[in-house]
């Protein structure tokens, strides 16, 4: 076993590569898109859809940081800088690489992104001009830009305090002002990942309403945090980075448990969101489903219905998956497949209303997008030890038993 | 008065904290035990393992017991709605499996957890009227603030000394021997 100590920072050559290769991959893809007045708008759906995945995992992993400091967890130490690593990029990439999404709003004529963002389209439809004091291009840019200063703001409240413990400064004081953000954390994130939602994936249809969207929205995002956290997990072990002996099956399980729950929590509130527009049958509601069971986007919503709820749920069912790692990382894989799916699901019928179209003009942004995550994360490793090792809760965390 | 007949059927080792327990239970099944238990004021956490129980069927059979629930839902709400006495409801089809969702949800539950709570008892024999352990006087306290091993003299490894001595030798300072007492049949005449 190796000395807790011991743990430094690694650089893994590994991971870089790929996230260059992926980067590199996505640019070059993204550059032609970008040519094309047709393969714009494409590359435009195409970029919300890889920038919504990284928003999903990041703050789904901020979510978890927040949760074990709201509820001073202990078991969840030794995995709390994993979460931190994959919270990170909600300090400053999050907010950076939103500015094409800016720029995209901004030059409306050439991306046509979000139809409410057409004066002339919306001086013809009533309904958009009745939502212009809303949705117009000031006050989304100022929403946007609350959203993500208040993620950052927390987020780098929770590593700065944590990478202090590793220095040995004042290691319990730092365990107390991250519990003590934790309620003012929870309360904030709640209020602004639904109106994001609301903001950035319901407004691509702003004649469409539903009050469960932000949830929904949330519920893939937890479920993508964890499959994230829970592949990290099992990552850094394999490869030695965390110590023999320090994240045991009785931690997986915890996660094991989370992701099955949080694939039933997704699948209730799916179900909730689409019984009540069908029972209820009014126009202005249900076309938003109507156009996802056309064509080729029934199969999209069958698999959707799959990967996200029948699969990982019957997969984790038995005890002994949740601490198997080799289940647990198929799980995540398709978990992760599942927000894929679902934030296509969510955006792309927008753009193509006969069925689901994928081709290169597609690829780019969320391959280059998934490079600057995965070269992110590579940063952080080379950076920091992936180990919590100055927080005092460190050792009773690798005691947990179930 | 009657004559109360006793007899020995096993012996208690008595612990003060849950982790000297377990790691006593890890030597006990070691040894070869197969009618022993623990009993604890609260679940402690690794003494499943630490025991070797091994992985209860009460999950797989709830499984099925929730598919036949399902099965009886999707049956029920079927024939009652679309077939017995077929009702149109706001122009939706009869046979509206949206709607009925919610009770296949709630029949798989039903079943399962029904199912679920007959096998715990029947597994875990609850419901018996007596048990030895009641005329130990050890249950006051494993219900409080003690942690006991039970040796069963059942057991065909047993023999009282040996007992004694594995218990000893896991560091339990407190062995009593538990004892059954019998009423005559007579007793309340």
């Amino acid at each position: 076993m190796t000395p807790i100590d011991s743990i430094s920072p690694q650089t893994s050559m590994r991971l870089r590569r790929i996230a260059l290769i992926l980067l590199i991959a996505g640019l070059h893809l993204s550059v032609p898109a970008l040519l094309g007045a047709e393969s714009r708008e494409r590359f435009a759906s195409a970029y919300l859809w890889g920038y919504a995945f990284l928003w999903s995992v990041t703050l789904g992993s901020l979510f978890f940081l927040g949760l074990h400091h709201l509820t001073h967890a202990r078991w969840s130490v030794v995995i709390r800088r994993v979460m931190e690593m994959l919270a990170a990029p909600a300090t400053g990439m999050l907010a950076a690489l939103f500015i094409p999404v800016v720029l995209m709003l901004l030059l409306h004529g050439h991306f046509s992104l979000f139809p409410w963002a057409d004066a002339a389209h919306v001086a013809e439809d009533p309904i958009l001009a009745g939502k212009r004091p809303y949705l117009n291009s000031p006050f989304f840019l100022a929403r946007a830009a609350l959203y993500l200063a208040v993620w950052a703001g927390f987020t780098r409240h929770f590593l700065r305090q944590s990478f202090r413990q590793d220095a040995g400064d004042d290691a319990v004081g730092a365990v107390l002002r991250m519990r003590r953000m934790g309620a003012p954390f929870m309360m904030a994130f709640a209020v602004t990942v639904s109106f994001a939602a609301i903001d950035w994936l319901m407004s691509l249809n702003p004649h469409w309403f539903s009050t469960i969207f932000g949830v929904y929205v949330f519920s893939g995002m937890a479920l993508s945090g964890l499959a994230a956290l829970t592949l990290a997990v099992i990552a850094l072990r394999n490869s030695g980075r965390l110590p023999e002996g320090c994240v045991t099956t009785d931690h997986l399980y915890n996660l094991g448990a989370l992701l099955f729950g949080f694939s039933a929590f997704w699948a209730y509130i799916a179900f909730s969101q689409y019984m009540l527009i069908w029972y209820a049958n009014m126009p202005e509601e249900t076309f938003y489903i109507h156009d996802r069971l056309q064509g080729g986007w029934l199969g999209v919503s069958v698999a959707l219905a799959l990967a996200r709820f029948v699969i990982p749920f019957f997969l984790l069912l038995p005890r002994r998956a949740k601490r198997h790692a080799r289940t647990l990382v198929v799980v995540s894989v398709i978990v992760l497949a599942g927000q894929w799916l679902d934030l296509f699901w969510l955006i792309m019928p927008e753009r193509h209303a006969a069925g689901p179209v994928i081709g290169w003009q597609e690829l780019g942004p969320p391959l280059a997008l998934a490079g600057a995550l995965l070269l992110s994360l590579s940063r952080f490793l080379a950076r920091r030890p992936c180990l919590a090792v100055g927080d005092p809760l460190l050792e009773e965390s690798m005691r947990f038993r179930l | 008065m009657s004559e109360l007949r006793h007899k020995q059927v096993g012996v208690a080792g008595l612990y003060d904290d849950p982790s000297a327990l377990v790691r006593a239970a890890v030597e006990v099944r070691r040894a070869g035990y197969t009618r022993w238990d623990c009993h604890t004021p609260y679940p402690v956490h690794g003494l499943d393992t630490a025991m070797g129980i091994p992985e209860s069927p009460v999950g797989g059979i709830g499984l099925l017991a929730g598919f036949a629930g399902l099965g009886t839902a999707i049956g029920l709400t079927g024939w009652l709605s679309a077939w017995h006495y077929p009702i149109h409801i706001g122009g939706k089809p009869l046979f509206s499996w949206q709607a009925f969702v919610p009770i296949y949800f709630e029949l798989f539950v039903l079943f399962a957890g029904l199912t679920v709570m007959g096998l715990v008892f029947a597994l875990g024999r609850l419901g018996r009227w007596h048990s030895p352990l009641h005329d130990s006087g050890i249950m006051p306290e494993v219900t409080c603030d003690r942690f006991a091993i039970v040796l069963e003299a059942s057991d065909p490894n047993y023999s009282e000394d040996a007992a004694r001595a594995l218990l000893a030798q896991t560091g339990c300072r407190d062995i009593r021997p538990l004892i059954e007492y019998e009423e005559e049949d007579d007793a309340f005449l």
